[in-house]
């Protein structure tokens, strides 16, 4: 069959088409646009066109299908639109990069004597808070990175390059600025009861989100068909982002034990981040199993922040 | 009842536009007067109630796009009207010894005159659903030099606080304290300063698009 590339303002983006067999699947089509534009698969967004003015969402080409499942009836050609995504990089090579800068610069500021450039002479006394603050703040960041290589199954492969910076800036920023604070000389440690509390709040909560890893893990299918299933199982059954709520007691946790400013700081901007991603995904899981058409009904369940949202 | 509030709001937001265009138009004028009569030195000192009044008071701006009022979001007032409320209070308020600068006359000239047609231009719009054609050119011309100067008026006058800010001490925190934070002023002026470099030209070019999309949609009325 022959497939006409356009972009999305109609004009050809693969002068005269590309030739492949009927029995040709989407992934040889992208390797087929890939030879001819340059543009790695990854990049590569096909669309159904759709009809001028039509509000539907375009029907993405998904790379396992066959072409045939797109050509409705007449099977000798098919119109595709092509939109570049852009660089891309994949999602384990992304989440390495931002969780590397925190796992590598607060320990700069605990075990180097930094403090001297930013004025403060002399001898530094380290407070026990401070140790278990930079051991517990590592464990999180290589608990991040052990589950982005052998516990997580993303449901795309790819991100936009774009996302290396910003996402970077974000993390190793904010890792600098907690790092700097809670290890410096005049810092001010709390009383014991509290940093235990918080220290010990903190781990519970981590043991509880790398759980909750798991059982979204067995959720996706082992092939990576991705998909979506209802969340069920330990806190799963009460919120729906329980993954997130864990993820942010164990902030508050640590907050708690070290009180900073800035560890606060961090805490409410990540919890703002985190509860837009937690109503987007309940809004999208009560959509898709609407209770019709012999799906089942998503249950009642807090979003993220029991009992407030 | 829908027409009652939406009666209301015109009236409001017509009294307000009006108000801060009195304002304004006090400000320039003080100015362009204390200018012929005495000199630079003494422009802060005699505009200084009204331009406290008139920048302060464009906070409510900011409620206005966030209970929906009007139209324009909140990503975009709020850097303008954070700019502005840092030089007023945050440059020549706390530190007296930048008043006298010739700057602070670029900067209040500047900004009256932007306002002044920005708040006639809305306080019409409000009030009568419609605006001459010659004021939308205006709104979307005299930025054009205006930014430009009103930038460097503001960029210049940080500069010359910075060494006052380093020397007082003020508005900073220091260590040790009980929620482990610190905050040093000079160091955050000097961040405003380097946020005027990419900031200042993506305005612009933002105001210029703006432009372009204004004055090609009115010639097509």
């Amino acid at each position: 069959m022959k497939v006409t590339v356009v972009s999305r303002s109609g004009r050809e983006v693969v002068k005269g088409g590309i030739q492949l067999d009927d029995s040709a699947t989407v992934a040889d089509l992208q390797e087929a646009i890939h030879k001819r534009t340059k543009k790695h698969p990854s990049r590569q967004r096909l669309t159904l066109p759709v009809q001028p003015g039509s509000k539907e969402r375009p029907v993405v080409l998904n790379y396992k299908k066959s072409l045939k499942d797109f050509t409705s009836g007449n099977s000798e050609t098919l119109t595709v639109v092509f939109k570049d995504l852009g660089p891309q990089v994949s999602y384990r090579t992304l989440f390495f990069c931002e969780y590397l800068g925190p796992l590598l610069l607060y320990p700069v500021f605990y075990y180097f004597p930094v403090y001297q450039y930013f004025g403060y002479k002399g001898e530094r006394v380290i407070h026990p808070v401070q140790t278990y603050a930079l051991y517990y703040w590592c464990f999180h960041y290589a608990k991040r990175i052990l589950e982005t290589f052998f516990v997580h199954r993303f449901s795309h492969a790819t991100s936009p390059l774009s996302n290396v910076f910003r996402n970077c800036a974000y993390y190793w920023t904010f890792g600098s600025f907690i790092a700097y604070y809670v290890n410096h000389p005049l810092y001010t440690p709390v009383g014991d009861l509290q940093m235990k509390i918080g220290f010990g709040f903190g781990i519970l909560c981590q043991i509880s989100n790398f759980y909750c890893h798991i059982i979204l893990k067995n959720l996706r299918r082992p092939d990576g068909e991705g998909g979506y299933q209802i969340p069920k199982g330990f806190l799963f059954n009460i919120v729906t982002c329980a993954n997130y709520t864990t993820e942010i007691y164990q902030w508050l946790g640590f907050n708690i034990a070290t009180q900073t400013i800035a560890g606060y700081i961090f805490l409410v901007v990540a919890t703002f981040i985190m509860t837009n991603w937690a109503f987007a995904k309940h809004r999208r899981l009560r959509k898709l199993f609407d209770g019709k058409d012999g799906r089942p009904r998503y249950p009642r369940r807090w979003i993220i922040l029991p009992p407030f949202l | 009842m829908a027409g009652f509030f939406s009666l209301l709001r015109r009236l409001y937001l017509t009294a307000y536009n009006f108000t801060l265009l009195v304002g304004w138009f006090q400000v320039l004028y003080i100015v362009l007067r204390t200018l012929k009569e005495s000199g630079h030195e003494n422009i802060y000192r005699a505009a200084e109630k009204p331009l406290l009044f008139a920048q302060t008071a464009a906070v409510l701006e900011i409620l206005h796009g966030l209970v929906g009022l009007v139209r324009s979001p909140v990503t975009a007032t709020l850097p303008q009207i954070g700019s502005r409320l840092f030089l007023v209070w945050g440059i020549l308020w706390s530190f007296p010894e930048t008043r006298t600068h010739v700057l602070v006359t670029s900067l209040l000239i500047s900004w009256s005159i932007t306002e002044i047609i920005r708040y006639f231009f809305f306080g019409l719009k409000e009030a009568f659903g419609y605006t001459p054609s010659w004021l939308l050119w205006l709104r979307y011309s005299t930025f054009l030099v205006l930014y430009p100067t009103g930038i460097s008026s503001e960029v210049g006058l940080i500069y010359i606080a910075l060494p006052f800010i380093k020397a007082s001490e003020k508005y900073c925190l220091r260590m040790p304290n009980k929620w482990n934070f610190s905050f040093d002023y000079f160091y955050a002026a000097i961040v405003v300063l380097g946020i005027y470099v990419p900031g200042s030209p993506h305005l612009y070019s933002y105001m210029l698009a703006q432009r372009k999309k204004a004055l090609s949609k009115s010639k097509k009325e």
